[in-house]
């Protein structure tokens, strides 16, 4: 088994206060290993979004641990945090969140900017992210241009092209049609693939459970339960996946 | 180019009517300032024109001078006492005053008589385009600016009109010697000045003093402060700089030129403010995603400078031209606005700071960013 890139321990948040006040996750204990895509599922409203948001180093929980490559985020500030999200993290958001008046290539660019990293290594790494998700001959499109399939492969280039340990994609395949929902997916599977790498994808589709060495199934702030990699083949089976 | 320039480049550029209402803004902001500091310098320079104009190391003045259009008199055996003092190799008495100019037509209108002697330099007419210097020794002679002609009701050389009864010929004509309150200048000999102001022979307003060659200007001043009672004696530049003083300040002009400045300022902070804080608003999924994938606060804090330094380079720029055209149009004016490198400087560091001042707003916004919004939009 790899180690743990991303883990959580007795993680609990409470959003709100007084009358209003939401207990949204109690207790959640996670691990997301090097080597795995985990599928996160649960319904809405279940704490998927905040445990998301805590996992990325955006959200400090109300009690309990979490760790970042052995690093715990407990006292750090914001600087500290987003520097570790720098370091160790790529998003993928459902809606993409791509910056319209960039082109792709400048899009995926960005991430490295941000981490001062520009020059010539800089463009080879974009151009070797672009190439990944199959999309060289569009590194000058802009996301109006592009399909949203082909958006989201610029957004998963963006989250992979600083080489993170932890890839949070959040509904990636929720506003894409069946066809380019699987590429997406094949493509995070495949990243998944780096021993040192885990992928975590939040999703509501049974569709994707296909692609998943690992399901978290999360309802009410709970983890309710953990289906191992054969428990998710014995599922894709069952659902008749690949 | 780095990407945080260009984003910032295309941020501002997305929305270009937003851009065109900030640049607008800019301009109209820093070409008001433009204007009110230019005045203010042409006003500065105007009012001290005869005093740049003088050829003077020193000036014996009564005590009490404010500026050099004040008619106060000194005593001639003044310039008795001044030769006598070490380091004085001359002192060149000038005669001021208000005097009426009658026309051929019978008409009249006030001048300023400017008298001073003219064997031995001292104040002369400059930039003579019609006429000699030398020729205002001769008879009745004046030298006047061909720019007053029809104020005088005069056709040019050889033109005739009197003052105190007494008849003046124009022997000499200038080109640019204005006077800020519109009165002209009537350059002459000293005596006749005196016979045309009404100052008694043993009186002067100024004397000009030459420093001999090896002393000090200092160390004449000294002596001369040591030796002569009841009158100030002042460099030229000192003097200069009282006159100065004197009309920006004791007057109240300048006061209103700053504020009028001031106001420039103000408007155009405010405009580029509120289209920053706007734009930023608009943008702020965009910067809500940098701090998402871990963009330190200076990164996007870098991001609005640059926009709105983008935006004080264009505004400035358009401003500076526009300076410029109004420079050209009032240079023959009886007030001209006067943008010297050093105002010019001085206008892109204010216009500078302008618009990072204004970009305050913009980035307390961002300051606030919930990273985590982006997974809820």
């Amino acid at each position: 088994m790899n180690d743990s890139v991303l883990e959580t321990v007795g993680v609990a948040k409470v959003l709100g206060s007084g009358a209003g006040q939401v207990h949204a996750l109690k207790g959640v204990n996670l691990s997301l290993r090097g080597g795995e895509l985990t599928l996160l599922m649960g319904p809405s409203g279940s704490g998927k979004t905040t445990l998301l948001s805590i996992l990325g180093c955006m959200l400090a929980p109300t009690e309990g641990t979490v760790r970042v490559r052995g690093e715990s985020i407990e006292g750090k500030g914001p600087e500290d945090l987003a520097k570790l999200r720098r370091d160790h993290v790529g998003f993928v958001f459902q809606s993409y969140h791509l910056f319209p008046t960039l082109s792709a290539a400048d899009n995926v660019r960005l991430a490295l900017d941000v981490r001062g990293e520009n020059g010539r290594e800089a463009k080879a790494k974009t151009a070797s992210a672009l190439a990944k998700v199959g999309l060289s001959q569009k590194k000058a499109s802009y996301p109006r241009e592009l399909s949203g399939g082909e958006q989201q492969r610029v957004a998963i280039a963006r989250a992979v092209v600083g080489s993170p340990s932890v890839i949070l994609a959040d509904e990636p395949t929720a506003a894409l049609d069946g066809e380019n929902g699987k590429a997406i997916m094949t493509i995070l599977a495949d990243i998944a693939k780096a021993p040192d790498r885990g992928v975590l994808v939040v999703t509501h589709d049974p569709r994707l459970v296909s692609f998943a060495d690992r399901i978290i199934h999360i309802e009410d702030g709970t983890i309710v339960r953990e289906q191992s990699r054969e428990g998710a083949r014995t599922l894709k089976n069952i659902l008749g996946g690949a | 180019m780095p990407l945080v320039f260009t984003l910032a480049f295309r941020n501002l550029f997305h929305d270009r009517l937003r851009l065109v209402a900030t640049v607008i803004g800019i301009v109209f902001s820093i070409v008001l300032v433009t204007v009110q500091m230019g005045l203010y310098l042409g006003f500065g320079q105007m009012v001290t024109t005869m005093i740049d104009h003088a050829s003077a190391d020193l000036w014996i003045m009564p005590r009490g001078t404010k500026c050099f259009e004040d008619p106060s008199l000194l005593d001639t055996r003044i310039r008795g006492r001044a030769l006598a003092v070490n380091g004085v190799a001359d002192a060149i008495p000038v005669v001021i005053g208000f005097a009426d100019w009658r026309m051929p037509s019978g008409a009249s209108t006030p001048v300023f008589v400017v008298g001073s002697d003219l064997r031995a330099g001292g104040l002369q007419p400059w930039d003579v385009v019609d006429g000699r210097v030398e020729s205002l020794s001769t008879p009745n002679a004046v030298a006047v600016d061909k720019s007053y002609l029809s104020r005088l009701g005069i056709a040019g050389m050889g033109a005739r009109a009197e003052i105190r009864q007494q008849t003046v010929r124009v022997a000499a004509l200038t080109d640019g010697i204005r006077s800020f309150t519109t009165t002209p200048y009537v350059f002459m000999d000293v005596d006749r000045a005196r016979a045309h102001t009404g100052v008694p022979s043993g009186k002067a307003t100024y004397f000009l003093v030459h420093v001999a060659s090896g002393a000090t200007i200092d160390g004449v001043q000294h002596n001369l402060r040591e030796n002569l009672s009841d009158v100030e004696v002042l460099t030229t530049a000192e003097f200069a700089d009282r006159s100065r003083s004197f009309w920006l300040f004791g007057t109240g002009a300048g006061a209103a030129l700053f504020a009028g400045a001031l106001l420039g300022v103000i408007v155009g902070t405010v405009i580029v403010a509120q289209t920053l804080y706007s734009s930023t608003k608009d943008h702020i999924n965009e910067f809500a995603t940098l701090r998402a994938i871990g963009s330190s606060r200076n990164y996007i804090y870098k991001v609005i400078i640059c926009q709105a330094l983008l935006n004080a380079v264009i505004g400035f720029g358009i401003a500076d031209l526009i300076g410029s055209a109004v420079v050209y149009l009032t240079a023959s004016s009886a007030l001209p606005i006067v943008i010297t490198p050093a105002l010019t400087m001085a206008l892109f560091v204010l216009t500078v700071v302008m618009c990072v001042v204004s970009a305050i707003a913009a980035i307390m916004k961002v300051t606030r960013i919930d990273p985590a919004m982006v997974f809820t939009r």
